[in-house]
């Protein structure tokens, strides 16, 4: 456990005290990716924001070195980067200037190339397209972190609403992250990307219902049993 | 336009600006017998300056913070909160108010932390509407407060009036106008180095805190320190819509978004635009010359109405 770049033991979340995470633990040790995947309302996005300190949570946590909920957020981000499921922006900005704001314009650029977005940085913002624009704050995340090695990076779901080509850019590009020396949590809806990771989380109404290898957990009865689970509690 | 092209060019309207300000005015063109003239006007148009410069870089500050553009310590009740700490200063002890340089803009900021803070609690984290409708809660709030120790007390009552109206410029002394002078550029100054917080808060704030600001810190900063730049606005003006708003929305036009160029255009655009109306009101009609909220307001609703229409097309 003393490698690993993102642990979590007993991680529990209560918002206006409904248990959104109960008890989860997690770990992502130096070059791995590890995926949190269930069905809707399983509780993805709200233990990747408890993952990176944004909102208050019980437990250990130990992301890129700090507890990002004790540090302070500059030194924090140093080594803990985070990225939403729709980024948004009051202001129009060119998506050269995203990397101005994070204080690295040069290796935003480098990323930014590497999402297939290195024509786009002249461009408003609002001239780009959902998934671009996503793409655009995915490189901005990236090249948050001081540098890869040592650096944890949490991506809600950030192949979403990008078409096949960038989609497999974003994977290589998050794989390529891990490789250099960092550790990847992403939140996804897309098993297939899932199974190519080092460990997949699956979760379900907030609980571990399965962690470790895609082998051992994305088996065909955790599947039916997660995700026909839910269908059964919609009901 | 390149951001130097830009300074350069706005530095240059604003110094001839200067000259031409300090040239016009009831009694008549020029600078007076040994540049008389030209010492009667200085604390004028210094005061329009510092006013203006503050209005410029508070109204972006408050866009920014809260991630609206249509967001203007004018319309938000800001200014509204300035004048009636003052009024109640003035109601509650018309003699002490004036015995200390500092009671008149300390009871200012007071008032306009107050609507500020009510702002924040209330207005805050939901839509533009409701941003704006607190505001303008706010705003008749604190104006029917003002009117109401106005019409109460005799002898503050024309100056509380004429400072509803945006017509303190008239009364610019040295001795008056020093402190808020000074009040005006420690607010700018302060304002600057948020840039990059106010940047990183345009996406959100998960992303913020995410990428190193401290959210509720930068907020309390934003806020104290619009409010102090509006009260010292208030005390060498009086009440002035507009050049919170339209200073930034000029500056973005010319700069892009980024806070870094847009709070310093923004104080250096609402210095001219501020100084400009006075000058107009001056020039055109020297024997009964407009406020300087006046000229604002006739010739700022128009430009701003044509700003808003191109940025949507």
């Amino acid at each position: 456990m003393s490698d690993a770049l993102i642990h979590a033991l007993g991680l529990g979340v209560e918002i206006t005290g409904r248990r959104i995470i109960d008890g989860v633990s997690l770990s992502a040790a130096r070059g791995q990716t590890v995926a949190i995947v269930g069905p809707n309302g399983a509780g993805k996005t709200t233990l990747l924001r408890a993952l990176a300190g944004l909102i208050p949570s019980e437990g250990e946590l130990d992301v890129g070195g700090y507890d990002p909920r004790i540090i302070d957020a500059a030194t924090c981000a140093q080594t803990r980067a985070y990225c939403a499921q729709k980024p948004v922006s009051a202001w129009d900005y060119r998506v050269r200037d995203l990397g101005d704001i994070i204080g690295d314009p040069v290796g935003y650029a480098d990323w930014l190339a590497k999402l297939q977005l290195g024509e786009f940085a002249g461009r408003r913002l609002s001239e780009l397209s959902g998934g671009e624009q996503k793409g655009a704050h995915l490189a901005m995340a990236f090249a948050a972190l001081a540098e890869p090695f040592g650096g944890a990076l949490l991506l809600d779901e950030p192949a979403a609403s990008l078409d096949l080509g960038r989609q497999e850019a974003v994977t290589q590009a998050i794989f390529a992250f891990a490789q250099a020396g960092g550790a990847c949590v992403v939140a996804t809806h897309d098993l297939s990307f899932a199974k190519r990771c080092d460990g997949v989380v699956v979760l379900l109404e907030g609980r571990l219902v399965a962690a470790g290898e895609p082998a051992s957990t994305l088996t065909p009865e955790i599947i039916s049993g997660v995700w026909g689970a839910s269908a059964s509690s919609v009901r | 336009m390149t951001v130097t092209k830009a300074w350069m060019a706005g530095c240059v309207l604003l110094a001839g600006l200067v000259v031409l300000a300090l040239s016009v005015g009831t009694q008549g063109f020029g600078w007076g017998d040994g540049g008389s003239l030209l010492l009667l006007r200085s604390p004028r148009v210094l005061a329009a300056l510092a006013a203006g410069l503050a209005l410029g870089i508070g109204g972006a500050a408050q866009q920014g913070v809260f991630r609206n553009p249509l967001a203007d310590p004018g319309l938000t009740g800001v200014f509204g909160g300035a004048l009636f700490g003052i009024a109640v200063l003035l109601g509650l002890f018309p003699e002490a108010a004036w015995q200390r340089a500092w009671f008149i803009p300390a009871a200012a900021f007071g008032g306009a932390l107050g609507t500020s803070a009510l702002l924040t609690l209330i207005g805050s984290g939901g839509s533009s509407a409701r941003l704006l409708l607190t505001g303008l809660g706010l705003n008749a709030f604190t104006a029917a407060g003002t009117l109401v120790i106005a019409s109460r007390s005799g002898e503050s009552r024309e100056l509380l009036t004429n400072g509803a109206y945006g017509d303190w410029l008239g009364m610019a002394t040295l001795e008056l106008t020093w402190l808020p002078v000074v009040l005006c550029l420690l607010a700018a100054l302060l304002l600057l180095p948020l840039a990059r917080s106010l940047d990183l808060l345009s996406f959100g704030e998960d992303a913020a805190r995410g990428f190193g600001c401290e959210v509720g810190r930068t907020r309390r900063k934003a806020v104290l320190l619009t409010a102090l730049a509006a009260a010292a606005a208030t005390c060498l003006v009086g009440q002035v819509a507009f050049i919170g708003l339209l200073a930034p929305h000029l500056a973005r036009a010319l700069v892009g978004p980024r806070h870094a160029y847009v709070l310093p255009l923004s104080a250096l655009l609402g210095a001219g635009l501020l100084l400009g109306a006075d000058t107009i009101g001056r020039g055109l009609w020297p024997q009964a010359p407009l406020s300087a909220a006046a000229v604002t307001a006739i010739l700022g609703a128009p430009l701003f109405i044509w700003i808003a229409r191109g940025r949507h097309e």
